[in-house]
């Protein structure tokens, strides 16, 4: 299905639709301007119509669990006060202001204005992702094309939809095609009317991006990550326990699958023996966690196994020389005792890659993995937290969260190192 | 190959004394895929199974999932055929086989059709409940329908489907006046298909009140995948009299069987509607959170095992299905092998993740 000037259509209509759209946009840029107040007002009845209860026959695919995550999350992030405080940090001063006097230069006026089109290449890895990347583009006050993760289920459109319905003016700003990536022709289509394409996914969906980007579009990356945890004099951490507890229960409820999950543990050591007695310890605590948040449903339950049990295999075909590994196992769940210090993905739902790496090595394992960093937990001592923090920082990290925070959401956080709405607006200069 | 040239020469298909000469046909194929598919080595070392001496029963054979399949290619030396398996999902995999495999792969099929009395030389009329080959469908279930039809001489063969400018779209005009022709004549009619199909054509002659009584002899045999035999797929009775109603075929002239290209082992339902597992073949359900082997009765993942090939790793191969296998003993068919009921899939591979190259896993490259 496509949305276009607030009204659904077969997608068979796509190749009329997106040449009406190139007749369109020249005069909505030349004559319209789009009030961020207007998508606060939208959304902000979308909440209330989501707490309501209004979706719920949409969101009746999804686990109960999952749902209420999502409801919860809905009650702070779209609410008017944290939009609104959004657009405040995000783009900072948003009134024009005028430069100082230099003398023997012009003084200008300084203003932000949106970026024009922006061309959403959503990955379908949340549910309400597509979406929410359209409603970061409307606040920054852009047009906005989507086009649809392959999985979407009508949710996207719907909830976009809504928000026409809430405010008329949004009409003018939202286009979405169900397109489908290998209809290169299309998709180039698209990307030929944009000023930047907000692309979301795995490195080889990036990568196909680029390839069909006209040279000169601003291609805005939301690329996979891999989070850890780093673990520094365990004994003289206070609460160890619980924050290890915190640590497994992190695991098995994001089943290691989000960018900020953790998918290695690394342990402050030379010493595999420590690693191992680590690992001995960790054992039980994951296993009680896994098992607190299993899924009942067999289904589920073997989809899980089989995926990691896949990953593993992979694992083996990836590496040139792999002696077996050593795996502690529980039921449902396993910790994996390496002795490289490779940042890597584990065969994730609750099978833990457990490593050593001395903080004289952190330097050389983060810059290697520079382009896939993102979160660091962390358990030390309260006297070494500053220090560490400025230290992976500086490499690259970008969050540095308690253990058990890794995946959690703060308000006002940067996503990967940067503040989307700042990357969807141009700042302009006019002489005075 | 010694060995496996043993067992499927064995003189009963369902033999269930042979656990010992399939355990050393299952190590001699281990040997062969070990020395010369470097990727399966990689594996079996991964799960610390060396040599064939650390197989101490099929449940110790390395496993690889069809899910791996779909994302890497694997081979085992030089092969005669290639066969895609038909992946609803957009991912496919190639299986190769060698001519040693397709003999085999024929003795086999012989024995079980002849055992369950599908061989016969009356020729008959086929009504094929699919698609007729065509170069651009290279999957392997056009390709066994068609060999199906060699199992008793044919004097035609009708497609059910049939290929147009714009894809595949049903003949079901065709099919009506071939029946309408076929019902006054004296050769038997078999159709062959997929279950869905062929309960679909049912539905539409039974609306249409349109009822033949095909000639005797004539007989329904249902194959496919193994989705085709989940347990919800189609109500086993109303198919029977529907078939009954519609054909005036009984239901002792249905015969259903199933297989899959990773696991090209013929299973053919008895009369008592039982998937038997022939000498060829072993089966273990695998618990669904650590894989570990389950009792029958119990449901689990199905786990495929069979020394059948040697051009691909096929040894033992894990499909994303959920099964239970049954004890047979009391199968008034007389077979005494266990029988697998097919529940349903694992939930589909929709997993959401942002975690760096999780999603290549869970279903390749989707932009």
């Amino acid at each position: 299905m496509i949305l276009f000037d607030g009204k659904t259509y077969e997608s068979s209509e796509q190749g009329r639709l997106l040449d009406e759209l190139t007749e369109k946009i020249p005069g909505i840029l030349a004559n319209k301007t789009l009030d961020p107040e207007v998508v606060v007002d939208a959304v902000i009845h979308l909440r209330m119509d989501l707490l309501d209860g209004k979706f719920n026959d949409l969101l009746a695919d999804l686990p109960q669990d999952v749902v209420e995550t999502y409801k919860k999350q809905a009650v702070s992030l779209l609410s008017g006060e944290q939009l609104r405080a959004k657009i405040r940090t995000e783009l900072g001063d948003t009134e024009e202001y005028i430069t100082d006097p230099v003398d023997g230069f012009s003084q200008i006026r300084v203003r932000k204005v949106p970026l024009g089109v922006i061309f959403h290449i959503s990955a379908g890895n949340m549910d309400f992702l597509p979406a929410y990347s359209v409603v970061e583009g409307l606040l920054a006050g852009n047009i906005n094309i989507l086009k649809l993760p392959s999985a979407d289920n009508g949710l996207t459109i719907k909830l976009l939809l809504q928000l026409i319905e809430y405010r008329s003016e949004l009409a003018d700003y939202i286009y979405v095609f169900d397109t489908s990536s290998t209809d290169i022709q299309g998709m180039r289509k698209m990307a030929g009317l944009c000023h930047g394409i907000s692309v979301w996914g795995s490195d080889a969906a990036i990568e196909a991006v680029r390839g069909l980007a006209p040279t000169g579009a601003k291609i805005i990356e939301w690329g996979q990550k891999l989070g850890f945890c780093y673990i520094t004099q365990a004994n003289k951490t206070a609460d160890l326990d619980a924050q290890l507890d915190d640590l497994a229960h992190h695991i098995a409820t994001t089943k290691q699958l989000l960018c900020s999950s953790c998918q290695v543990i690394y342990i402050d050591t030379e010493d595999m023996d420590e690693v191992k007695a680590f690992a001995e310890r960790f054992l039980p605590l994951l296993e009680k966690a896994a098992n607190e948040n299993a899924s009942n449903e067999i289904g589920i339950v073997a989809r899980d196994t089989l995926v990691s049990y896949t990953r593993r295999l992979m694992g083996y075909l990836e590496q040139e020389e792999k002696s077996s590994d050593n795996v502690l196992r529980g039921r449902g769940v396993s910790v994996i005792i390496a002795s490289d210090s490779a940042l890597e993905l584990s065969p994730m739902m609750c099978n833990v890659l457990v490593k050593p790496l001395s903080k004289k090595d952190i330097g050389k394992v983060l810059f290697e993995h520079r382009h896939y960093l993102q979160t660091a937990g962390l358990i030390c001592p309260d006297s070494e937290r500053d220090e560490l923090a400025k230290l992976f920082t500086s490499l690259g990290i970008v969050r540095v969260t308690k253990a058990g925070d890794m995946s959690a959401y703060f308000p006002g956080e940067s996503h990967d190192g940067e503040y989307a709405l700042s990357r969807y607006v141009r700042t302009v200069n006019i002489e005075e | 190959m010694k060995l496996r040239r043993k067992l499927f020469s064995s003189k009963d298909p369902y033999d269930c004394n042979r656990s010992e000469l399939f355990l050393g046909a299952c190590k001699e194929n281990f040997n062969h895929l070990i020395t010369h598919c470097e990727d399966y080595k990689k594996i079996a070392d991964g799960l610390n199974i060396r040599s064939a001496g650390d197989i101490k029963s099929v449940h110790d054979i390395p496993v690889i999932p069809t899910m791996l399949m779909k994302q890497h290619e694997f081979r085992a030396g030089p092969y005669t055929i290639m066969a895609t398996s038909s992946g609803t999902s957009g991912h496919a995999s190639h299986i190769f086989f060698e001519w040693g495999a397709l003999i085999s792969a024929l003795k086999m099929s012989v024995k079980l059709m002849r055992y369950h009395g599908i061989i016969s030389m009356k020729p008959c009329r086929y009504i094929v409940m699919g698609y007729k080959p065509h170069r651009s469908n290279k999957t392997a279930v056009v390709k066994t329908a068609y060999l199906t039809t060699l199992l008793a001489p044919a004097i035609s063969r009708k497609y059910i489907l049939k290929h147009t400018h714009d894809g595949y779209k049903p003949d079901f005009e065709g099919i009506v006046a071939a029946l309408r022709k076929y019902e006054k004549g004296k050769a038997p009619v078999r159709f062959m298909g997929f279950p869905s199909y062929t309960f679909f054509l049912f539905q539409l002659l039974d609306e249409k009140k349109l009822y033949f009584k095909l000639p005797k002899g004539s007989k329904i045999m249902l194959g496919g995948g193994w989705k085709q035999f989940y347990r919800e797929a189609a109500d086993k009775e109303t198919f029977y009299k529907m078939a009954k109603k519609t054909l005036g075929i009984d239901e002792e002239n249905i015969v259903e069987f199933f297989g899959a290209v990773e696991h090209p082992i013929l299973y053919t339902a008895c009369t008592g509607h039982h998937f038997h597992v022939p000498v060829y073949s072993n089966i273990v359900i695998r618990d669904p959170v650590n894989l570990e082997p389950l009792e029958n009765g119990k449901t689990g993942l199905v786990n495929l095992i069979s020394p059948l090939c040697k051009a691909s790793p096929i040894l033992s191969v894990m499909t994303d299905d959920l099964g239970i296998l049954h004890d047979g003993s009391d199968c008034p068919c007389g077979v005494k092998s266990p029988y697998l009921e097919i529940i349903g899939r694992v939930a589909p591979t929709e997993i959401k993740t942002c975690a760096a190259g999780a999603a290549d896993i869970l279903k390749g490259v989707n932009v």
